[in-house]
């Protein structure tokens, strides 16, 4: 074998390991959720609660949607990576009382690659809900 | 050889590398809006309805605090050993009766069901309503065990000479007990072994005995 082919194979090697090497070393993907808060807004319309789930949900992920209708029922996803699909969901639900409304958060996230975990996300959906209720 | 040459082959070998790993696209797949709504009924009850609906699908439903009513349950994938279904069932005490939300989350595609269908047999078995069979867990292929007749995993021992062993791997590796390597391939219930040349030995019906070509084994299970 020649100088250049052993550096040829050498190369080759090299290009392998670096790529076999970072596969391995890659943790398995865990599916997190989370029951996130449960609170009850007094002297507040269920509207108000939608209003605020849907700017919070486009805060935090994106594309927030209402499902069905009226039926205070919103879910938003993550934008989607190049390597995957949208690692990150959410759903927030407003249920009106009389005059006030109750409004969970529940939170999904795929770790790794999603760098927030699901009760990190459902913090924040939580406080970018509150900010938009004031 | 130039530089640029020898960036290339590395380039090439990172492609091939990372071309052999097939991962599947992996997403988070959630599903809300079932809700159910009962006049009658206090928080207690929806809880109880809550937990066992989740166990039917989803081991060891907790509640996230004594009294809240908001349970929640995951399923532990065995080939990835991490969870990858995952669903909540919150209850919430209305004037008369209760509220119930349920919301499902899978990891797909190495969940073999999607997270609708999980909710909507959850709350299905919650308030009734059909339930349709979702597709099993995938499990880890366990390592054959006992006599089996369709291979030769195990120790087998010889029936002329106790103090040799050899022990059969799944890959159709032998060893014997002085370290001494081999093969086997079972088709039916002939045993080829190459082990100090090739040997045809037939395996008993009951999976224990192999013999023929001067081997006298049997298998300890």
């Amino acid at each position: 074998m020649t100088r250049i082919s052993r550096c040829r194979v050498t190369l080759l090697a090299v290009g392998l390991i670096a790529a076999f090497g970072s596969l391995a070393t890659r943790a398995p993907a865990a599916l997190d959720m989370n029951v996130g808060v449960s609170k009850v807004v007094q002297n507040q319309p269920v509207s108000a609660c939608d209003s605020s789930a849907k700017t919070a949900l486009n805060a935090v992920l994106q594309n927030a949607v209402e499902l069905g209708g009226d039926t205070g029922e919103w879910i938003a996803f993550g934008a989607p990576d190049s390597a995957n699909g949208s690692t990150a969901a959410a759903a927030i639900n407003c249920y009106p009382l009389g005059g006030a409304y109750v409004v969970t958060f529940t939170c999904a996230a795929q770790v790794p690659p999603s760098a927030d975990s699901a009760a990190a996300l459902c913090t924040k959906l939580s406080a970018a809900f509150d900010s938009g209720a004031r | 050889m130039n530089v640029k040459r020898g960036l290339w082959l590395i380039a090439v070998a990172i492609f091939l590398g990372l071309l052999s790993h097939t991962a599947a696209i992996a997403s988070v797949d959630l599903s809300a809006g079932i809700r159910y709504v009962s006049d009658t009924g206090s928080l207690s009850d929806c809880s109880a309805k809550a937990r066992a609906a989740l166990e039917t699908y989803l081991p060891g439903a907790s509640e996230s605090s004594p009294g809240s009513g908001e349970w929640f349950a995951s399923g532990q994938n065995l080939l990835t050993g991490a969870p990858s279904s995952a669903a909540t069932v919150r209850c919430y005490p209305l004037a008369k009766g209760y509220m119930v939300t349920f919301v499902c989350a899978v990891q797909l595609p190495t969940n073999p069901y999607g997270a609708y269908p999980l909710c909507l047999d959850i709350a299905h078995k919650f308030y009734g309503g059909a339930i349709t069979p979702l597709a099993a867990m995938p499990t880890a292929t366990p390592m054959p065990s006992g006599c089996a007749t369709t291979n030769l995993v195990g120790t087998w021992v010889s029936d002329n000479d106790p103090k040799l062993s050899f022990t059969m791997e799944l890959n159709g590796d032998l060893t014997d007990s002085e370290g001494v390597s081999g093969n086997w391939i079972i088709d039916g219930s002939t045993v080829t072994l190459t082990y100090y040349g090739n040997h045809t030995l037939k395996l008993s019906p009951d999976g224990k005995r192999l013999s023929g070509a001067g081997y006298n084994l049997t298998r300890k299970c």
